[in-house]
């Protein structure tokens, strides 16, 4: 779970290549759609994007300022609410919806910080779940606003004219294709633009050490607010395109205790402090909960014959290994830990260096 | 002149133990004032209600002619009061360069700035050919001169070194030496806790000797060591 050591570097050099390579692969991305036309790739990428989304924007508070937040489903529901509310009871378009939407979750990010910074460790953690838990307890009895456990089921997004031109009207998946694509970019990129910022520096030093940033001049409550704010911000930006995306929200489906545990395992899985981290425990999860769904697992175990269909074992794997993900993720979050505790990507690394060493090692007489 | 720090009546109480009860003493601008006393003699305590991580239970931190009492940590060390901690605290997964620069990001907004500051204040130290490992790397020597370092990045007007000198072989020491003359050469002030007489005695100008909590001298160096009460509450302890 430690983050990975930064390397030095001059500050030019390094900024044109991270660049370069979001460009080429965002601009791959873009044309994906052309080629790719089932359904199924397409809502496989989304679930990715929004991944990409949350796992980066979590990123910034806990992989770099050290502040392990177990509470931002608050803000994915809120950014969720908000869009669905104004769409379906107020008819107003979600790119407008959009706009009060983030300003909640800032403001709901600002009264959460306030409470929750004073506390350090373990107290933060169990702070910001608690935090989490009463937005999702009043999205669930303010019935007259939220329509409580019922839930609300989009019935029409209007369509998008920009210059009299209709853009999409929403009926493929295409049009959440690229929203997710564009906010994932977004975020990767202000993910970037902190890490090599002065906040990223005292991020970081708060996060190794707060007593020791303080007397270094960083004012504590600012900057961890700073990174609260911009990472609430983009969680509930997600929680707005999952929401219309899907057409259907409730409490535990946009607030629940689940959503918040996702978005901390994509950075801990793919490695916390780091860019790319989330972008792998995206990749990694997404892939992994399809193939637990699927019964993809059970499959592959058949046909390699490590069970046997018709055995017991075998029928039990099919009728619940789909329905066991979140024990899979605690066992996946365990043996991370465990083993790759810089996350897969930090352990590719450190594969890498010690594969480089090898060599070396060889071919030096 | 006025004093660049004056410490007036200061009192800290935890429950109903005095920490400090009644210190006060000034130091003035260009010096290097030693605070001795024996262990749990307060000197810490004192350091942490100087820089803002405790307030005072009673008396008033005069910095420059401003009352410090109630600022936060961060504050103070933006007025131009730095400090170092007894048991050093590097930022472990940050380099030694990246740990300098986040002191010297105290004065700027520019990284490019701060990479400058840092590696000149690594040379101060003779690290600049550490910057690119861990902090949480070093060896104690090190890490009380990185220590050093990054407040100096700070670009403080005072300086206060809790035990720079801890734990450090008589080589280290006295590399930690020359570094505080050198620095006390630069124009810079500062306060010094230390345990080695020997140590003490050669870099202040004056010395404040605490025990129990309480003042019990200020003076020179020299009339330190001659001081009877002194010597019965610390020396003394030191020999039995």
């Amino acid at each position: 779970m430690s983050p990975s050591p930064r390397k030095e570097g001059g500050p030019r050099g390094t900024l044109l290549v991270p660049l370069l390579a979001i460009g080429a692969v965002g601009t791959a991305l873009a044309f994906l759609p052309s080629f790719v036309s089932s359904p199924y790739a397409l809502h496989l990428m989304v679930l990715f994007f929004l991944s990409v989304v949350m796992g980066s924007a979590w990123n910034l508070l806990g992989g770099y300022g050290g502040q392990y937040s177990v509470g931002h489903a608050a803000y994915f529901g809120v950014g969720a609410y908000t869009v669905l509310i104004l769409l379906q009871y107020r008819q107003l378009a979600p790119w407008w919806g959009l706009l009060p939407a983030l300003a909640l979750s800032v403001l709901l990010a600002l009264v959460i910080g306030s409470i929750t910074f004073r506390l350090r460790g373990p107290y933060f953690v169990l702070a910001s779940i608690a935090m989490a838990e009463i937005v999702r307890l009043a999205a669930l009895n303010w019935k007259d606003l939220t329509n409580g456990a019922e839930g609300i089921l989009v019935s029409d997004i209007p369509p998008l004219v920009l210059g009299g031109k209709v853009v999409t009207n929403f009926t493929s998946k295409v049009p959440f294709y690229y929203a997710g694509l564009a906010l994932a970019v977004a975020v990767v990129l202000v993910a970037l633009w902190v890490e090599r910022s002065k906040l990223g520096y005292y991020l970081q030093a708060i996060r190794e050490d707060q007593d020791a940033a303080n007397s270094l001049g960083i004012p504590l409550t600012l900057y961890k607010n700073v990174a609260l704010v911009l990472s609430a911000l983009f969680t509930a930006w997600a929680g707005a395109l999952f929401a219309l995306y899907v057409g259907f929200i409730d409490p535990a489906t946009a607030i629940g205790l689940d959503i918040s545990v996702q978005i901390v395992l994509v950075a801990i899985i793919g490695g916390i402090g780091t860019i790319l981290g989330p972008v792998v425990g995206a990749a990694v999860l997404v892939a992994l909960s399809e193939a637990l769904r699927s019964n993809l697992v059970t499959d592959l175990l058949v046909k390699g014959g490590v069970v046997s269909e018709s055995s017991r074992f075998g029928v039990f794997l099919r009728e619940n290994l789909a329905h066991a993900h979140m024990l899979i993720y605690g066992l996946l979050v365990a043996l991370v830990i465990l083993f790759m505790p810089e996350g897969v990507l930090g352990a590719l690394r450190s594969f890498a260096r010690r594969r480089k060493r090898a060599v070396a090692a060889e071919t030096s007489p | 002149m006025s004093p660049v720090l004056e410490v007036r009546h200061v009192s800290k109480f935890f429950g109903g133990l005095a920490a400090n009860s009644d210190v006060s003493f000034q130091v003035e601008k260009g010096t290097v004032t030693g605070l001795i006393g024996p262990n749990g003699a307060g000197k810490t305590t004192l350091f942490n209600c100087i820089t803002g991580y405790y307030p005072p239970s009673r008396g008033e931190v005069i910095f420059k002619g401003q009352r410090m009492n109630g600022l936060t940590p961060d504050k103070v060390c933006m007025l131009g009061m730095a400090r170092t901690w007894q048991k050093v605290r590097p930022l472990a997964k940050l380099t030694v360069l990246d740990n300098v620069m986040v002191g010297a990001l105290a004065r700027t907004g520019s990284l490019r700035v701060a990479r400058e500051v840092a590696r000149e204040q690594l040379q101060v130290v003779k690290m600049e050919h550490k910057a690119g490992s861990l902090a949480g790397g070093l060896p104690i020597g090190e890490r009380k001169k990185l220590e050093v370092a990054r407040v100096l990045a700070t670009g403080p007007e005072l300086l206060l070194l809790d035990e720079v000198m801890g734990g450090l072989n008589p080589a280290e020491s006295e590399e930690i030496i020359g570094l505080i003359l050198d620095i006390r050469k630069h124009g810079l002030t500062q306060m010094v806790i230390e345990h080695d007489m020997k140590a003490i005695m050669r870099i202040s100008d004056r010395i404040v000797v605490l025990s129990s909590g309480e003042k019990l001298a200020e003076g020179l160096p020299q009339d330190i060591v001659a001081n009877p009460a002194v010597i019965a509450a610390y020396l003394g302890e030191a020999v039995a």
